[in-house]
């Protein structure tokens, strides 16, 4: 059974969905402690104070935004909290735009709501009508005194919601002057690559991608945990290739063999 | 034109485009610097050795990955490198699928891949992959290995640039079948109050701004600490009261089209 990071009420209009928010990803990468090579024994970072060149207990630290001139404005931690707004449970959906509409730039991080208590028939109302609508509902939540833009919408027989990325964080791809050549792809370099693309398209299958890293790092833990030696694979030369037609062309002639 | 974090280049068939990676996200957060709250003065993170208690220099820090049993299996940067995926500087893509296949939960980090080398042949390998694409709505999947990590990578076209998005891996998003959704019998709407609800969202339908929508935390947060410098206090806000969920859904969704339409 999952577990529930926060508990709360989503609201439409009159409506009150009690729901409890659930981490949907997890990242899977290994973790490393740092350790001193020397003994092997876990290194600890300690809050120095730059001034008396003592260590800092943690509820004596306070949080500095710098100005010009190296000066600070001293906050304390309730006070930078205080900028989250009101803590209410509540995330109110203020409008519904279509799902479809958003670019998928926008979602960032992804969590799923599982019903509260005495929520069942207000929370399968909400999914339901999302799904029929193709919308996603926008709103607000304060999570970790931090406000967020969210969108919440069906997915997989649940409702989803999604932290959502502001506009003004978005690099516009305007701004990086991408150069035009002196002369754009020809009709047939266009069309050749667009078989290449046909040649190459599959249904989207998260299942077929393993993180191979990942698990040649555990690999060669395990294999260092049992006293052996890892063995080290070896490096491969890339080719270059400067005529895009005969690039193009090659590779159509080559693609099905080489999956 | 935002910092390049890795440069290599973009295969595709026999095709190779030189390309860096530029992030696509701005950071627009303010940022704290940890101080001693007593004297003022900024707090320096040191490296101690647990057991002897003495500083320990950057040069002398190695991994250590902690086993099941509690024991640990120390590892070195060199054994870490040497096991780095082979043609670390090359996307290969290796199969194109529908954009719209593609759930947005797989999407981790978005980036821009733009053109590395001046030549005439790169620009226009880059504007023809990007033509490709944003004509067949498709997105290019290939592997993308960045500061010693490997990631499933997306490129696909937006704003006549390409984008590289990097996507989390199968086994990292959860199931849906420990999510308690309501999905047994007796939570099911009736056609009616179904038709009701979609005629609130339908009322509250908007197109999809996404300048409309302000980062009020970072605002707010702007504000607290100009006050604070002014030497104002800084209040925390109430908390407000949640609603109970209606006893009467009908009788909730129908006070709430009377309210919208009157």
């Amino acid at each position: 059974m999952a577990r529930s990071i926060w508990n709360g009420t989503i609201t439409f209009g009159l409506i009150a969905v009690p729901i409890k928010v659930n981490s949907a990803t997890e990242d899977k990468s290994v973790h490393f402690h740092q350790v001193h090579a020397a003994d092997g024994s876990r290194i600890k970072q300690k809050r120095i104070c730059s001034m008396e060149n003592k260590e800092v207990p943690y509820k004596e630290v306070a949080k500095g935004y710098e100005l010009r001139g190296g000066k600070y404005v001293l906050l304390e931690q309730e006070e930078i909290d205080a900028a989250a707004g009101d803590s209410s449970h509540l995330i109110e959906l203020e409008e519904f735009v279509c799902a479809a509409e958003i670019d998928p730039v926008f979602y960032d991080r992804t969590y799923y709501l599982a019903a509260g208590k005495d929520g069942g028939d207000a929370y399968r109302l909400l999914h339901d009508a999302l799904q029929k609508t193709d919308r996603a509902g926008l709103g607000r939540w304060v999570f970790h005194n931090r406000e967020y833009l969210v969108a919440i919408r069906p997915l997989d027989g649940v409702l989803a919601l999604h932290t959502m990325r502001f506009a003004d964080e978005l690099v516009d791809p305007d701004s990086l002057d991408i150069p035009t050549p002196s002369r754009a792809p020809s009709k047939r370099e266009i069309e050749m690559a667009g078989k290449l693309v046909e040649s190459l398209h599959e249904r989207f299958d998260p299942d077929a991608f393993h993180d191979s890293y990942r698990e040649r790092v555990l690999q060669m833990i395990e294999t260092k945990a049992s006293g052996k030696e890892p063995a080290l694979p070896e490096v491969e030369e890339e080719q270059d290739s400067t005529d895009l037609a005969a690039a193009l062309e090659a590779s159509l002639g080559g693609s099905r063999r080489k999956r | 034109m935002p910092r390049s974090l890795w440069t290599g280049s973009l295969s595709f068939g026999l095709v190779n485009v030189p390309v860096s990676l530029v992030s696509a996200v701005r950071d627009r957060d303010l940022h704290f610097r940890q101080l001693h709250e007593k004297d003022g003065a900024p707090i320096e993170v040191q490296r101690w050795c647990e057991k002897e208690d003495v500083e320990v220099p950057w040069e002398e820090i190695t991994h250590a990955y902690e086993l099941e049993d509690g024991g640990q299996v120390i590892v070195s940067d060199l054994e870490l490198q040497a096991i780095e995926p082979r043609k670390t500087r090359t996307i290969d893509i290796e199969q194109f699928v529908d954009l719209a296949d593609v759930d947005p939960i797989y999407f981790d980090h978005p980036y821009f891949l733009v053109p590395a080398a001046e030549d005439d042949g790169t620009k226009r390998a880059y504007q023809l992959l990007t033509e490709v694409m944003s004509q067949t709505d498709r997105a290019a999947l290939g592997t993308l290995v960045m500061r010693t990590k490997e990631y499933l990578a997306l490129v696909r076209e937006r704003g006549g640039a390409l984008m590289l998005t990097t996507m989390l891996f199968a086994d990292e998003v959860r199931a849906t079948k420990s999510v308690d959704a309501a999905t047994g019998k007796a939570y099911k709407p009736s056609p009616k109050q179904l038709a009701a609800a979609v005629s609130v969202i339908e009322a509250l339908g908007a197109e999809w701004d996404p300048d409309k929508h302000k980062d009020r935390y970072r605002d707010r947060l702007r504000r607290v600490v100009d006050r604070k410098r002014k030497g104002a206090t800084i209040e925390v806000p109430e908390r407000k009261k949640e609603p109970e969920p209606a006893p009467d859904l009908m009788e909730a969704l129908e006070r709430t089209l009377a309210e919208i339409s009157g």
